[in-house]
């Protein structure tokens, strides 16, 4: 396919107002902002952020999110056993939502992360295309995990009966948030423009700015 | 290293090895394997608990609470191995990981209502926990088997621990309460079977504060039940407060005679008597053991019974075996033991101890079989001084002492029958005889009057039949037949036609009017009685209303 990118150009667009110049100009001329042909260090800060969100899963499911306190004693759950809870008390669909928000989505989207970044940098190869839709669907569904969050924060803010019932939040809720938090920062700086460089062939030396004058 | 452009302005510089970006996961990393190491680190100690059943206590809720203060949670219930207890696993707080030590005792609070204690009404509502009491011995254990009944007193509690021993169990339980003088002062906290020998044990709890009252000398006895007991003097029966009377109890005392001593320690053992009596005949405490043989039966006579000096006990009765009699003697040997120290005060003049009792004997003191009871039958040994004893000399047999008895049973129940005799010779039986003859003295006056009586009638009689048989008499029937003549004159003028009769009708006439009207009253008291005193309501229909009350 011979299709001309800017980076072939030396054409950088402005990360901050979009405008295209030639990335030799270093700063945008419009708004000053530094000019990168990709973005700088885009597989190292996904990876980085990515390995941290993993680390952070391990607490987020091991760990008790939230501890319910009442009359019989107080129970804590973890993501999963709540999961289990709800599904055997017959709420398949709560046990659903809270299994695809808390569980399910975290893990599809750090795999889509892995594979994006195995991609691009050449380990495995898939078509593009197939590969941003993914990015996009990614990009898109990560923030919904969040809603984890939301529901313990809720539910601790409203729960406060003292002795008959409380709610109070659980070491996992906080990595939880962690894990999602940083996997929206590695979706972030995760920059898709490598997987057609990638496949053009196209020598960009992504992991460096191509100049630094500080 | 640019290759994109030649300008004059490119800088080249090295790559940086390290992009910062790394910083992110390491922190990641060491957060949250913090974070898992610190959960993990603050579950505190698992602890394994043996129960014989899970009965109330639930995995994930039932609480480990020490003086209330929660300690800990149950974790986990699983049937133990062998499929026979239960096995808890209680997580227990790292803070309060000190109070598992190896003689900490646990066990389920739960509602229990026995005969002699309601407990943890409490936990009706809250739902049951499981009590940690610590011990005192080294930490680290984390395996304990659950005591099944709350300990009675807790091991913490500062009172006096004592071991009573006994031949008989009784109704004495755990729980039973320790009485002196009929209040309660502490209670058994467990019974054991000491099968080395052959005793029961008691460990029993008092309380601090009374603690001073178990002295060395003091004696327990078991006051449980009804105790019925028919002795030398009599019939006894003994009755223990109610509560006792349905859990069994036990008192001490140190009783008469004996001498208290120093406040005892813990862990001191004292005898557990059947009763009060068993516990003040120990006592005394015989210091001589004398032989005393009996040439007559001996039936009703039992080991323990009192040998008393003058009505004042001052032995008892150890034995009675023909082991100790010589060969070839048919009397009974009984062995018993005194305190010679009685007697010493009587015979007051022998300053040397040990002869006091040969003195004694010089002197006539003599045993001899007395009858306790005549309703039972039951016997004692009395010592006494003999008004005219036979000159005799303390013996000595083996190691015994023997004392010299006097026969005594005809000679008593001849003193038995002369008593009655003396009491019947004393009833008013000559009083009685002597009334008895007035009376009949009496009677035959009144049977002299009566034929006299009879003679007069005789007399009359034979005066009527005289005068029947005069002229007067015959002439009577004529005088008779005018008499009735006038009599019909008079009645004729009764006659229908009679004035007599007018009035008479008349009369009736008005009696039947009144009659009538008595009816007419009789009617209106029988409606209203109370017309009688209140007057008649007014008349019409009566109104339906309630009575009224004053």
């Amino acid at each position: 396919m011979e299709i001309r990118s800017a980076a072939s150009e030396g054409l950088a667009s402005c990360h901050v107002c979009g405008k295209v110049s030639a990335v030799a100009l270093v700063h945008c001329p419009r708004c000053h902002g530094h000019l990168h042909l990709r973005k700088p260090d885009s597989l190292a800060r996904t990876w980085g952020f990515l390995i941290g969100a993993i680390a952070f899963y391990i607490p987020a499911n091991l760990l008790p999110i939230m501890t319910v306190g009442g009359f019989g004693g107080s129970s804590s759950d973890t993501i999963m056993s709540g999961v289990i809870n709800f599904w055997h008390h017959g709420d398949a669909l709560v046990a659903a939502i809270i299994f695809s928000a808390s569980i399910l989505i975290p893990i599809l989207k750090m795999l889509a992360l892995v594979w994006l970044c195995l991609a691009s940098s050449g380990v495995t190869s898939a078509s593009p295309k197939a590969l941003s839709r993914l990015y996009h669907v990614t990009e898109i569904l990560g923030r919904w995990s969040m809603v984890d969050v939301f529901v313990v924060s809720i539910l601790v803010c409203l729960v406060q009966l003292g002795a008959i019932s409380s709610v109070t939040p659980g070491p996992a809720i906080l990595s939880f948030a962690a894990v999602v938090v940083m996997t929206m920062f590695a979706a972030m700086s995760f920059d898709p423009r490598l997987l057609w460089d990638r496949q053009h062939g196209l020598k960009i030396q992504t992991g460096t700015p191509p100049s630094n004058n500080s | 290293m640019s290759e994109t452009s030649e300008e004059p302005r490119a800088v080249v510089r090295r790559r940086r090895r390290w992009s910062s970006v790394w910083v992110v996961p390491a922190v990641a990393l060491i957060v949250a394997g913090w974070l898992i190491w610190k959960n993990y680190h603050d579950k505190g100690p698992l602890v394994q608990v043996r129960f014989e059943t899970a009965d109330s206590i639930e995995a994930g809720s039932t609480e480990v609470r020490c003086r209330s203060v929660k300690v800990g949670k149950v974790e986990k219930i699983n049937l133990s191995d062998d499929l026979g207890s239960v096995v808890a696993e209680l997580r227990i707080d790292p803070a309060f990981e000190d109070l598992l030590r190896r003689d900490s005792r646990l066990w389920v609070v739960k509602p229990r209502i026995s005969t002699n204690s309601i407990s943890g009404i409490g936990t009706i509502f809250s739902g049951a926990y499981i009590e940690l009491e610590p011990g005192e011995g080294p930490t680290g254990t984390r395996n304990f088997k659950g005591l099944e009944e709350p300990p009675v007193a807790s091991a913490n509690v500062p009172g006096l621990r004592l071991t009573l021993v006994a031949e008989e169990a009784g109704s004495l339980s755990v729980g039973s309460p320790i009485y002196y003088r009929s209040f309660a002062v502490g209670r058994v906290e467990r019974r054991t079977l000491d099968i080395k020998n052959r005793r029961v044990r008691f460990d029993v709890f008092i309380e601090e504060e009374y603690a001073p009252l178990v002295k060395e000398g003091t004696c327990f006895w078991n006051t449980s039940g009804i105790d019925v007991s028919a002795g030398a003097d009599g019939f006894k029966v003994s009755t223990p407060s109610f509560q006792a009377m349905l859990i069994g109890g036990s008192s001490f005392a140190v009783p008469k005679g004996g001498t208290p001593g120093n406040p005892v320690l813990d862990g001191a053992v004292f005898e557990l008597f059947s009763d009060e009596s068993e516990a003040k005949k120990s006592v005394f405490t015989p210091d001589h053991r004398c032989l005393v043989f009996f040439d007559q039966s001996v039936r009703g006579l039992t080991v323990g019974a009192p040998v008393e000096y003058r009505g004042i006990q001052i032995g008892r009765v150890n034995d009675i075996s023909f082991d100790y009699s010589p060969l070839g003697d048919s009397r009974v040997p009984v062995v018993i033991e005194i305190d010679t120290t009685t007697l010493n005060k009587a015979v007051e003049d022998v300053k040397d101890e040990g002869k006091v009792l040969a003195e004694s004997v010089r002197r006539g003191l003599r045993a001899t079989l007395s009858t306790g009871s005549l309703l039972t039958g039951a016997l004692y040994i009395d010592l006494d001084f003999a008004s005219n004893p036979f000159p005799a000399e303390l013996t000595q047999i083996d190691e015994f002492d023997v004392i010299p008895t006097e026969s005594s049973g005809l000679a008593r129940l001849q003193d038995k029958v002369d008593a009655i005799l003396a009491k019947i010779e004393a009833l008013p039986l000559e009083d009685t005889l002597n009334k008895f003859g007035n009376a009949a003295d009496e009677i035959a006056i009144t049977v002299k009057d009566v034929r006299g009586t009879l003679a007069e009638a005789e007399g009359a009689l034979a005066e009527a039949r005289e005068l029947l048989a005069r002229d007067e008499t015959q002439n009577l029937t004529a005088e008779l037949d005018a008499t009735l003549k006038e009599v019909r004159a008079s009645v004729s003028s009764f006659g229908p036609n009679g004035a007599v009769q007018g009035d008479l009708s008349r009369t009736l006439d008005e009696l039947r009017s009144a009659l009538r009207s008595f009816k007419v009253l009789s009617d209106s008291l029988e409606e209203e009685p109370n017309s009688l005193l209140f007057g008649r309501e007014g008349s019409g229909d009566p109104i339906p209303r309630a009575r009224i009350v004053r």
